[in-house]
């Protein structure tokens, strides 16, 4: 059995900023990742974050993951990472199970922080299971990942901040998007990812969905058509819309299973993406040495992510008896960073999704 | 509706838009970022103290004009790439429009492309007169096109494609260009007469059989008339070219 003071699980910008904050309170860290690379999903984020200064604005998503592991470079000595690793169990004595290479471990840490992430929501419309037919992380994936062009002409379904980046990313990549999509009636991502996007003439189409996918072995064309104010399908709006890739980007929900499986305190919170856990100002679970940050915690934002984990590393070593030098201006400053970045109408949604769940 | 489709309103538009004064004095940044969003590297990005403090990092950006001094240091560093430079001053009749352009390839300096509006709309020629593309900048280059001045405050994005190509020529006899045809439809000239008299198209060997029917679909489109509409020009001898001798000789019979 392998042993640690406190295991991070995911290395996404959440796992990755805990195990900094951890690392340099003085605990030793051990954080584990399932892909061969740490970043989690800013290794696809070619464009330039938003937030301030203290969460990296303006640089880019990819960069930020290297600053990140450039931070957590200074507390070698402290940390251990495992990539290609999964976490595939947590059991109620605390102990995790992780798939390595096809090896089983078991490991034993003194408190865990769970920073899965997210899964993405699917949509459910005749032919959904054709070839062409992909989430909008698996584009992601096969254009920055793998330099693969997922195809020529992709409509893009959710006009959320995902589907309006993936589908500027794809412009940029030489693929025509014909147009995006969405049910509601006003486009969710912000305003100025959408106007950046008209602008190059791609149509937005709110109050839209699919009706039906057609193909033969693989995507050829789509019918959509307008929603009412019930979101109910308007006889007779229906087009077609020719396109060999559709892009769904209609959602995330916290990806909990771990959390589930070792006995948290859950609770279904639209406002925050699905199911998840309750959690205190620390960001402990109703389980003692439990825990959360980023996404898995609510689907939010990599600055909130980040600032999230910072907190989270921060009070798990606090809890070992590791207390950064610094540990109330620390904590402190995060809640406050926090604060900020929710304080407007874009946070409005999850301060309400959090006081459901925030003891 | 902005909120609908992404374009703004005229209001929206107009709440952001540098006084003519002001535009026409040189550059200027204008922000178009019309939504309350936790972000603020525009106004820390400004060493001008020309973007009003943000209290709260959801305020939307404000601009001083006055102190703004068109540096461009907010443009490279906005995530929503809405901001845009422009210079009124640039000459008498173009405006200088700088805009964020994440895409590759570049333009090329000196070459034209199609000015596109807000709903990416083509507008008009515009010709790529500098690419900034320095370290500072994080691979978000600034390209600078010259606009006609009218269109200072449509024109925000472009296609490399030149629609409007002032490569393709209208009248291949005398070498008029598309985009010369629309500089001087621009410049007033309203009738194929006009156009012939102050570009010579048509009066080539061909004698207008080309280029009189471009000229004419391109005059409509351009004053919004029908074609059938259209003044035609006038018509004189010869209907060929011919030597100068051929007609001094005379008729043998004169
Ligand atoms: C297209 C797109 C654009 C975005 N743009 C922005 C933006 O401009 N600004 C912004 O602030 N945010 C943006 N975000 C959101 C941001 O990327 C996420 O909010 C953020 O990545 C969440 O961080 P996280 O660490 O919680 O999760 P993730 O980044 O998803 O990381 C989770 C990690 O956990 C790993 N993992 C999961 N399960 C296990 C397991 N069982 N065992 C081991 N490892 C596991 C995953 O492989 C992953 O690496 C964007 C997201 C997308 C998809
Ligand atoms: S252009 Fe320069 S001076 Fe003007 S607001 Fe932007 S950064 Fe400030
Ligand atoms: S940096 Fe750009 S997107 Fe951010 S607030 Fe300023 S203008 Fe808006």
């Amino acid at each position: 059995m392998k042993m640690t003071e406190i295991a991070i699980v995911g290395g996404g910008p959440a796992g990755l900023s805990a195990a900094v904050s951890a690392a340099a309170s003085g605990a030793r860290v051990t954080l584990i990742e399932r892909d061969d690379h740490l970043g989690g999903q800013l290794k696809k984020q070619t464009h330039m974050f938003f937030g301030s200064k203290k969460q990296y604005a303006s640089t880019r998503g990819v960069d930020i993951a290297d600053i990140l592991q450039e931070q957590l470079a200074k507390y070698k000595d402290r940390v251990e990472i495992m990539t290609d690793a999964t976490v595939i169990g947590i059991y109620e004595d605390g102990i995790l199970t992780i798939e390595q290479n096809n090896k089983y471990i078991k490991m034993q840490p003194q408190r865990i922080v769970v920073a899965t992430g997210a899964s993405e929501k699917f949509l459910t419309f005749p032919n959904n299971d054709m070839p062409g037919i992909y989430g909008a992380g698996a584009v992601q994936t096969l254009m920055n990942v793998y330099g693969v062009k997922p195809g020529n002409n992709v409509l893009m379904v959710g006009a959320g901040n995902i589907g309006l980046i993936v589908s500027y990313q794809l412009m940029q990549a030489g693929v025509t998007v014909k147009a995006i999509i969405d049910a509601a009636p006003r486009i969710g991502g912000y305003l100025v990812h959408a106007s950046k996007i008209r602008r190059m003439g791609i149509p937005i189409l709110t109050s839209h969905t699919v009706k039906y996918a057609h193909g033969k072995d693989s995507l050829e064309k789509v019918t959509i058509c307008k929603l009412d104010e019930k979101f109910q399908p308007i006889p007779g709006t229906e087009q077609d819309i020719e396109a060999d890739v559709m892009c769904i980007s209609v959602g995330l929900s916290p990806l909990a299973e771990l959390l589930w499986q070792i006995g948290c305190k859950m609770t279904f919170v639209p406002e925050l993406g699905g199911h998840v856990p309750l959690r205190n100002g620390e960001m402990e679970t109703s389980l003692k040495g439990i825990y959360i940050a980023g996404d898995v915690a609510g689907i939010e934002e990599a600055s909130s992510a980040m600032v999230e984990g910072r907190l989270a590393g921060l009070c798990a070593a606090k809890g070992l008896g590791y207390e950064a030098e610094n540990y109330e201006d620390l904590r402190k400053d995060c809640l406050e960073q926090l604060n900020s970045l929710r304080s407007g109408p874009v946070g409005e949604k999850i301060l309400k999704g959090l006081s459901k769940v925030t003891a | 509706m902005l909120q609908n489709t992404g374009i703004p309103t005229k209001e929206d538009i107009a709440g952001v838009t540098p006084s003519l004064e002001r535009r026409s004095k040189g550059p200027v940044a204008v922000i178009e970022c019309y939504q309350k969003i936790p972000c603020n590297p525009c106004y820390t990005s400004c060493k001008f103290g020309a973007i009003k403090e943000f209290k709260d990092i959801n305020d939307r950006p404000e601009v001083d004009f006055d102190k703004c001094t068109g540096c461009g240091q907010c443009v490279v560093n906005c995530p929503g790439l809405s901001i845009f430079i422009i210079d009124e001053s640039y000459s008498d009749k173009e405006a200088l429009v700088k805009i964020p352009y994440e895409f590759l390839p570049l333009p090329g300096e000196g070459s034209f492309v199609t000015a596109l509006n807000r709903e990416g709309e083509p507008v008009c020629r515009a010709k790529v007169v500098k690419i900034q593309n320095a370290k500072y900048q994080d691979r978000t280059p600034v390209v600078s096109l010259t606009v006609p001045k009218e269109y200072s405050m449509e024109v925000r994005f472009f296609n490399i494609e030149d629609y409007f190509s002032d490569n393709t020529y209208v009248c291949r006899c005398e070498e008029l260009t598309m985009g010369e045809l629309r500089d001087l439809i621009r410049m007033g000239y309203r009738s194929v007469d006009e156009i012939k008299r102050i570009s010579r198209a048509g009066m080539g060997p061909c004698q207008g059989r080309t280029c009189r029917q471009l000229i004419m679909q391109e005059l409509a489109k351009a004053t919004n008339q029908d074609m059938k509409d259209m003044p035609m020009t006038t018509f004189r001898p010869p209907v060929k070219t011919i030597k100068l001798g051929a007609l001094l000789g005379g008729d043998k019979d004169e």
